[in-house]
């Protein structure tokens, strides 16, 4: 399945990109583990990960066409 | 809930209190500003910040403070809330939270627990830049 992945404030800048699209998923942990190969450095950060704009605590169930967002620590006001 | 480019000026204040201003069973407007601070860090002076924002996740996170405060306060009538994003130079405003009440006591009340949920529950980032043209990422 493909699915989109959104990079916000420090690690839009870390990973170069805003935006990149993930095709031949199999599942939270495989798309996981192919984040961190392509952008390894992001270990040195924290940050929280969305599925569909709800902040996920355990790896969830992904369907095609899921939004999955890379959070760090929000800092609005 | 509204991101605006940019700061938010006196113009949308005063419409904002003239907009609220409007409905009849309001006795208490209570409003904080939140305004880009000159903070001197390693030596430099912030002159403005680069807000950024998951603009979805935020309507959607706002819409959810919205309810949580008309729930817990019976005599809030409405919670408006206006956020900068892209640049705000220092002395500017880059936050309106706006609470309309009956009375005044639960409008202060609830205004400041806003805030408080705001910075929690919104993702929005901020990035300062310095006077040298530095940049930085703002950790809280």
């Amino acid at each position: 399945m493909e699915i989109s992945v959104l990079f916000f404030g420090v690690l839009a800048e870390v990973t170069g990109t805003h935006q990149k699209h993930y095709r031949g998923i199999n599942s939270f942990s495989d798309l996981k583990h192919r984040i961190g190969d392509d952008f390894p450095e992001i270990v040195h950060y924290s940050f929280r990960i969305a599925v569909n704009n709800k902040i996920i605590n355990e790896d969830p169930v992904l369907n095609g066409g899921d939004e999955v967002a890379y959070l760090p620590p929000f800092a609005g006001g | 809930m509204r991101l605006i480019d940019g700061p938010v000026t006196p113009t949308v204040i005063s419409d904002t209190v003239a907009k609220y201003g409007e409905n009849p069973d309001t006795g208490a407007h209570s409003i904080f500003l939140g305004q880009v601070r000159k903070d001197l860090i390693e030596g430099r002076y912030v002159k403005a910040i680069d807000y950024s924002a998951y603009e979805e996740m935020v309507i959607m996170e706002a819409d959810k403070i919205n309810k949580t405060i008309l729930s817990e306060f019976d005599d809030v009538k409405t919670l408006e809330i206006v956020h900068s994003k892209g640049i705000v130079k220092r002395g500017e405003i880059s936050l309106l939270v706006m609470v309309s009440a009956g009375h005044r006591q639960q409008a202060a009340v609830a205004c400041a627990k806003a805030v408080e949920l705001i910075k929690e529950k919104l993702p929005i980032w901020k990035k300062e830049v310095f006077e040298d043209d530095t940049q930085k990422w703002k950790q809280e």
